[in-house]
C-alpha cells in the first residue's frame, strides 16, 4: 500500500468523495509502486497542469478542452498550412450539425523557412485548434478559462481581443472576429466563421487557434523557439525544441526553396485537381479533399520555389478555391444524404426542409 | 396628459467591437436614435454618446414623455351629397364613417366656407415615448454602417460582433422591449477583469457613474481619449522626452481598451541605426504604441503602451511588451541590412515580375516609360535631366525589397536609404523618397524639383495608362486612386509653379505606351477629367463655381496660368464694379450671338456719330494699351481691375446708344465696337459668367 497521507491529498483534490471506488475495479494499481507513481503525475496534471514544458502546454489544453466535451482528435497526416484545412475543421464547419473539437495540427509554410536561424521563425510549426458549433455564448470565457488554466494570471497580464477579421482566398472562406494579444504578443487566432467553401454557415463555428510556439516562449520566457523546453529527460535534463526540430528546418527549408522538384510540383498540382474533380463527381467528398489539399500544398512549395509569378499566382489560387467550393457543396450533400445525423432536431428539420426547397425549385 | 420628462438610457454590451470604427458606430447609433425621436416629433433637452470596445449606450435627458397632441380634420363629401332628403345616410356617408372608423351615427356636418360638408376631427399623438423607443433603437441599429456584419451561435440575427446584454431604463423603469432576442433589463456588466459581474443600473442617469465606479469602466470615448492623451503625455516626460500623438492612433487605443494605464517601455539603442520610419511603423501600426522624441525631434529607444488593466505587476505587462517589439525591430534591422547588400539598380531587373496592370505591362516597364516623361518634364523646366532620369529608373526597385514586403508604408523611404547607401545622389534619393508626396489632401509636396517631377510622371503615367485601357474612373469606383492622383498633379504644377501645358504632357505621356487602345480619345479625356478636379479644389477654398467656369470658358490647359487667372477673376468678383460689368459682357455676349454672321474687329471712326460710343471706343483703346503689357506678365488681378474702370463707359453706352440702328453701316460699326470690349475681356476669362441668373 502506498501511504495514504498521499494519496488522500490527490484524492480529495482531484477524484471526489469515492476514489476508492474507481480504483477497486483496477486493482494491480495498488500493488505496483511504478504505475502508481505514474498515475499521480497524471491525477496531478489535470488540476494542477505543468505548461512549463512545450508538451506540457499541449497536454494541458488538450486536457481542458476534453473537459469542455471536445472530441479530442489527433493531427491530420497530411500537410496543411494551418489547423483550419484539417477536415475537422473545413468540413465540419458545413452544414446544421453540432461539432465541439480540440486538436494539434503541424502547419507548413514553406515560405516562412529561415534555414533555422530565426528565432521567431519556422516552415512547421504546431497550433492548437479548437472548434466549437454551434458557437456557444459563453466562449470568449471558455478560451479565458484555457488561459487561467495554464497559470496565466488575468489580474496581472494585458489581455485583449483585437479586431482581426479572417479571409482565406483558397478556401472561399471567410469570419469575423480578432488576434487575442498576451501583453502586446498575439498568441491566438479568434474567429467566426461565416463561409466556408462558398457556403453559408449556419450555425456559426467559432474556431480558437493558438500559436503554441509563441504561448510557450511566454510562459517559459525564451527568446528563441529553439530553446524552448520540450520535456525533461529521465536524467532530468532538458529536451529542447532545437533538440527535436532544428535539423528538420535546416533541411527542410532548402529543399523547399532549393530542391523541390518544379515540374513534378506542377503535374502534382494538375492531377490531384483532375482526381478531386473525379471524386467529386463520384460523390466521395473526402478523398476528394484531401486531393484539395495535396493541390495547396504543392503550390505552397511552389511559390516558395518562386516558380509561380505574380498573374499565374491568382489563377492558381482561384483553381484551388474553385475545388474548394466544389468540396464543400459535395460534403453537404453527402451528409444531407445521411440526414445530418449530429444535428439538433429543429436545426435539421429546417436546413432539410430549406435545401429540398432548393433542389425543386433549380 | 401630464407632460413632464423622462430620463433615457440604452446600452448595447457586446463583444469587443472594431477599434477603428468605434467612434463612428457610435456616432451613428446615437444619430438614429435622435433622428427616430425627431421623426416621432418627441422632444430632449440633453442627449449624451458613450462607447467602449464591449458597449455603445446613448443617454437622454429630459425627454417628452408623450409625443405632441395635435388635431385633424378629415373633411368629407358634401352633406347633400352624403344624406338624402329625408336626414338619411347614403353610400357616400356610410364609405365616409367606415373609411375613417367611426358609425354613421357618429358623423358630424360644418361649413367649410363654402358649404356644408361631412366633417371628422380627430386627434393624433399622445403615444407614451416608452411604447416608441424600442423601434427606435432598433431601427438605429439596423441603420449602422456596419462594413460586415456578422452572425453567430444559431441566431439569424446579424450585427458588427455578438450581443449580450441590453440596458433599456426610462428613469429607474426597465423598457420591456427586446433586441436580437435579448430582453431588455437593468443590468449592465463591468470590466472583463476587473469587474467581471453585473452592474445593476438603478435609473438612466446614474449610469455613466456606476460603471466608473463599480464596474471600472471609463464609458465615455471622449473622457477616456483626454485621459489617455494625459497620461501618455506624462509618461513620455518621466522618460525627458516627448510623445508624438498621433490623432488617428489615439482613437484606435481609446477604442481598444475601457480603463487605460499607459505603460512606458524600451528598446534596444542598437536598432536606432535602422531607418526611423521603420521603427515608428513597427511600434504604430503592429503594436499600437506611441513613440517618443527629445527636443530634436530624435527618436528616444522608448515606446508607451496602453494598456487596460491596473495589473497586480505592472513590469510583467512591460516586459512582455518588450519581448513582442524585440523581434519586430530585429526583422526591421535584418531587412534593412540585407536589402543593402542589393543595389536598386539590381534590385530593378525583379520589377519585370511584377504586374502594374495586367494590359499596362509590368512596373519595371513602367519606371522605363516615367523616365521618359520625366526626362521630358526636366527639359521643359530647365532642371538636371540626368538625376531625374536616373531617380526615374530606380523609384520603384524598393518595392522588390524585404523591407517594403514587411512594411509597405516604407514605400520610397527606405528606397532613399538604399539610394544613399548605395552611392546615389542627394537629388536622386530625395526624389525616390518624395515620389509618393502628396499622399492625401493637404500632405506637404516634394520638396525638391526631382521629386516633385517623378510625382509628377508617375502619376500622369497612371492616369493616361488606365483612360487608356477605357478604365476611367465611374461613379464612386475609382481603384486606381485617379482624382487623388489628378489634384496631386494639378497641386505640384500649381503650387511648385511649373508653367507647363497639360496637354503637353498628357500627349508625351501618352506617347511613352505602345498601344493604348483608346489612343484617339485619351488625351482630350484625361486633360478635361483632370481640369475637372480644379472644381473639388476652388469648393475648398470657397471660391465660387462660375469663377473656374469664366475661366475655363477659354479651354485652357496651363494649371499655373488657369490657377492665376481664377484667383484674378474671383478678387475681381468682389469689386463693386463686378456685377454691372458681368451684366454688360453677358448683355454684349447674347447681342453678339444673335448675329447672323460673326461681327468683324474694325471701327470705323468716321462712323462713331454719338459721344457714347466716341468715348468707349476711345477708352478701348486705351485701355488695350494699357492691359497688354499686364496680360503679358500674366498680371491678370491688375488687368481686371484696370479694366473695371471701364464701367461707367460702358454703362453710359448702353443707356443712349441704340446698337442695332437702322444704318447697317452704324450697326457694324457698333457691334465691331462691342467685339472689340468682349475679347478685351475675354484676354482674362468670360466674365459674363459671373452674371447673376436671373
Amino acid at each position: 500500500m502506498p501511504p495514504t497521507g498521499t494519496f488522500k491529498a490527490i484524492s480529495v483534490k482531484n477524484l471526489g468523495d469515492k476514489p476508492q471506488s474507481r480504483y477497486n475495479l483496477c486493482p494491480d494499481l495498488w500493488y505496483n509502486p511504478l504505475i502508481f507513481s505514474n498515475l499521480i503525475m497524471s491525477i496531478d496534471t489535470v488540476a494542477n497542469p505543468d505548461a512549463s514544458t512545450f508538451q506540457g502546454l499541449i497536454l494541458a489544453l488538450q486536457q481542458y478542452w476534453a473537459d469542455q466535451g471536445c472530441v479530442i482528435l489527433q493531427p491530420l497526416d497530411m500537410e496543411v498550412g494551418a489547423g483550419t484545412f484539417h477536415p475537422a475543421t473545413f468540413l465540419r464547419a458545413i452544414g446544421p450539425e453540432t461539432w465541439n473539437s480540440a486538436y494539434v495540427q503541424s502547419c507548413r509554410r514553406p515560405t516562412d523557412g529561415r534555414y533555422g536561424e530565426n528565432p521567431n521563425r519556422l516552415q512547421h510549426y504546431y497550433q492548437f485548434q479548437v472548434v466549437l458549433k454551434p458557437s456557444p455564448d459563453n466562449i470568449q470565457e471558455l478560451y479565458l478559462g484555457s488561459l487561467k488554466h495554464l497559470g496565466i494570471d488575468t489580474e496581472v497580464h494585458d489581455i485583449r481581443f483585437v479586431e482581426d477579421n479572417w479571409e482565406s482566398p483558397t478556401l472561399g472562406a471567410w469570419g469575423l472576429g480578432w488576434e487575442v494579444w498576451l501583453n502586446g504578443m498575439e498568441v491566438t487566432q479568434f474567429t467566426y466563421f461565416q463561409q466556408i467553401g462558398g457556403i453559408e454557415c449556419y450555425p456559426v463555428t467559432g474556431e480558437i487557434t493558438y500559436g503554441l510556439e509563441r504561448i510557450a516562449m511566454y510562459l517559459q520566457n525564451k527568446n528563441s523557439i529553439y530553446d524552448l523546453v520540450w520535456t525533461i529527460d529521465p536524467q532530468g535534463k532538458p529536451v529542447t525544441y532545437g533538440d527535436v526540430f532544428h535539423q528538420n528546418e535546416v533541411e527542410m527549408s532548402d529543399y523547399n526553396f532549393n530542391h523541390a522538384n518544379i515540374d513534378f510540383l506542377f503535374s502534382t498540382f494538375d492531377t490531384c485537381e483532375s482526381e478531386a474533380n473525379k471524386l467529386i463527381e463520384a460523390g466521395l467528398p473526402l478523398p476528394a479533399y484531401e486531393m484539395v489539399m495535396k493541390a495547396s500544398h504543392a503550390f505552397n512549395l511552389l511559390d516558395a520555389r518562386q516558380a509561380i509569378s505574380v498573374t499565374e499566382r491568382q489563377r492558381f489560387i482561384l483553381r484551388v478555391r474553385t475545388l474548394s467550393r466544389k468540396v464543400a457543396q459535395s460534403y453537404f450533400d453527402a451528409r444531407l444524404r445521411l440526414g445530418f445525423p449530429l444535428a439538433p432536431a429543429a436545426l435539421r428539420e429546417e436546413v432539410i426542409t430549406k435545401a429540398k426547397a432548393l433542389e425543386e425549385k433549380s | 396628459m401630464s407632460q413632464d420628462t423622462h430620463h433615457f438610457l440604452v446600452e448595447i454590451g457586446t463583444e469587443e467591437l472594431p477599434p477603428t470604427s468605434l467612434k463612428a458606430l457610435s456616432k451613428a447609433f446615437t444619430d438614429g436614435i435622435k433622428k427616430g425621436l425627431a421623426q416621432r416629433k418627441l422632444q430632449f433637452s440633453r442627449c449624451d454618446a458613450f462607447a467602449t470596445p464591449r458597449r455603445l449606450a446613448v443617454q437622454i435627458a429630459g425627454l417628452d414623455a408623450y409625443t405632441p397632441t395635435e388635431s385633424l380634420k378629415v373633411w368629407g363629401p358634401p352633406a347633400k351629397v352624403a344624406f338624402d332628403k329625408d336626414g338619411q345616410p347614403g353610400k357616400a356617408a356610410i364609405a365616409f364613417a367606415k373609411k375613417n372608423g367611426i358609425s354613421v351615427e357618429q358623423l358630424n356636418t360644418a361649413n367649410d366656407g363654402k358649404q356644408d360638408k361631412l366633417l371628422h376631427e380627430r386627434s393624433t399623438g399622445g403615444e407614451a415615448s416608452r411604447e416608441l423607443l424600442g423601434d427606435i433603437v432598433r431601427t438605429s441599429l439596423a441603420e449602422l454602417p456596419i462594413k460586415k456584419r456578422m452572425r453567430w451561435g444559431s441566431k439569424r440575427d446579424e450585427f458588427v460582433r455578438p450581443v449580450h446584454w441590453l440596458v433599456m431604463l426610462l428613469d429607474d423603469q426597465i423598457i420591456d422591449e427586446q433586441v436580437f432576442g435579448i430582453k431588455a433589463g437593468n443590468l449592465s456588466r463591468g470590466h472583463r477583469f476587473h469587474s467581471n459581474q453585473n452592474i445593476t443600473i438603478p435609473n438612466a442617469q446614474s449610469y455613466a457613474e456606476l460603471l466608473q465606479s463599480e464596474g471600472h469602466v471609463m464609458v465615455s470615448r471622449e473622457a477616456r481619449e483626454a485621459a489617455i492623451k494625459e497620461q501618455v503625455t506624462q509618461a513620455a516626460e518621466k522618460l525627458g522626452g516627448q510623445a508624438v500623438i498621433d490623432q488617428s492612433l489615439l482613437e484606435e487605443v481609446t477604442a481598444l481598451v475601457e480603463w487605460p494605464v499607459a505603460l512606458a517601455g524600451k528598446f534596444d539603442e542598437d536598432f536606432l541605426s535602422v531607418p526611423t520610419e521603420a521603427l515608428i511603423s513597427s511600434m504604430k501600426e503592429h503594436q499600437k504604441y506611441f513613440h517618443v522624441v527629445d527636443s530634436d525631434g530624435k527618436l528616444l529607444p522608448c515606446f508607451i503602451t496602453v494598456s487596460n488593466i491596473i495589473s497586480k505587476d505592472p513590469q510583467q505587462v512591460i516586459e512582455g511588451n518588450e519581448r513582442v517589439i524585440r523581434p519586430r525591430l530585429a526583422d526591421a534591422a535584418f531587412f534593412f541590412k540585407t536589402d543593402k547588400s542589393t543595389s536598386l539598380e539590381a534590385r530593378r531587373e525583379k520589377l519585370k515580375t511584377v504586374v502594374f496592370q495586367a494590359k499596362l505591362g509590368s512596373v519595371f516597364d513602367k519606371t522605363e516609360r516615367i523616365k521618359l516623361l520625366a526626362g521630358g518634364i526636366a527639359s521643359k523646366l530647365n532642371t538636371d535631366v540626368s538625376s531625374v532620369e536616373r531617380a526615374a529608373m530606380l523609384c520603384k526597385s524598393d518595392l522588390v525589397s524585404a523591407m517594403v514586403n514587411e512594411f509597405s508604408d516604407m514605400q520610397g523611404i527606405a528606397g532613399f536609404h538604399y539610394a544613399l547607401n548605395d552611392g546615389e545622389t542627394e537629388a536622386v534619393a530625395l526624389a525616390i523618397k518624395e515620389q509618393y508626396l502628396p499622399k492625401f489632401s493637404g500632405d506637404q509636396l516634394p520638396s525638391s524639383d526631382s521629386g516633385a517631377i517623378i510625382a509628377l510622371a508617375d502619376r500622369l503615367d497612371t492616369i493616361t495608362g488606365i483612360f487608356g485601357i477605357g478604365q476611367k474612373p465611374t461613379g464612386s469606383k475609382d481603384p486606381f486612386g485617379l482624382r487623388r492622383a489628378s489634384l496631386g498633379a494639378l497641386r505640384i504644377l500649381v503650387e511648385k509653379q511649373y508653367d507647363l501645358d497639360l496637354r503637353e504632357l498628357i500627349e508625351l505621356a501618352a506617347s511613352t505606351y505602345k498601344d493604348l487602345p483608346k489612343a484617339d480619345s485619351v488625351c482630350d479625356d484625361v486633360l478635361s477629367y483632370m481640369l475637372d478636379r480644379f472644381k473639388a479644389w476652388y469648393e475648398e477654398e470657397n471660391i465660387a463655381a462660375e469663377i473656374f467656369q469664366a475661366v475655363n470658358a477659354k479651354q485652357l490647359s496651363c494649371p499655373l496660368d488657369i490657377n492665376q487667372r481664377v484667383h484674378a477673376v474671383q478678387a475681381f468678383s468682389q469689386l463693386p464694379e463686378a456685377q454691372a460689368l458681368a451684366a454688360a459682357n453677358k448683355r454684349v455676349s447674347n447681342i453678339l450671338a444673335k448675329q447672323e454672321s460673326k461681327p468683324g474687329f474694325d471701327v470705323n471712326e468716321k462712323l462713331l456719330t454719338e459721344p457714347q460710343e466716341q468715348a468707349l471706343s476711345q477708352q478701348l483703346q486705351q485701355f488695350t494699351a494699357k492691359v497688354g503689357p499686364l496680360m503679358a506678365q500674366r498680371e491678370y488681378t491688375q488687368a481686371l481691375c484696370q479694366l473695371a474702370d471701364l464701367r461707367e463707359t460702358i454703362d453710359n453706352f448702353f443707356d443712349k446708344v441704340m446698337v442695332m440702328a437702322e444704318d447697317p453701316a452704324l450697326r457694324n460699326n457698333r457691334l465691331a465696337l462691342l467685339n472689340q470690349l468682349r475679347a478685351l475681356f475675354l484676354e482674362v476669362a468670360d466674365i459674363s459668367c459671373l452674371a447673376v441668373k436671373a
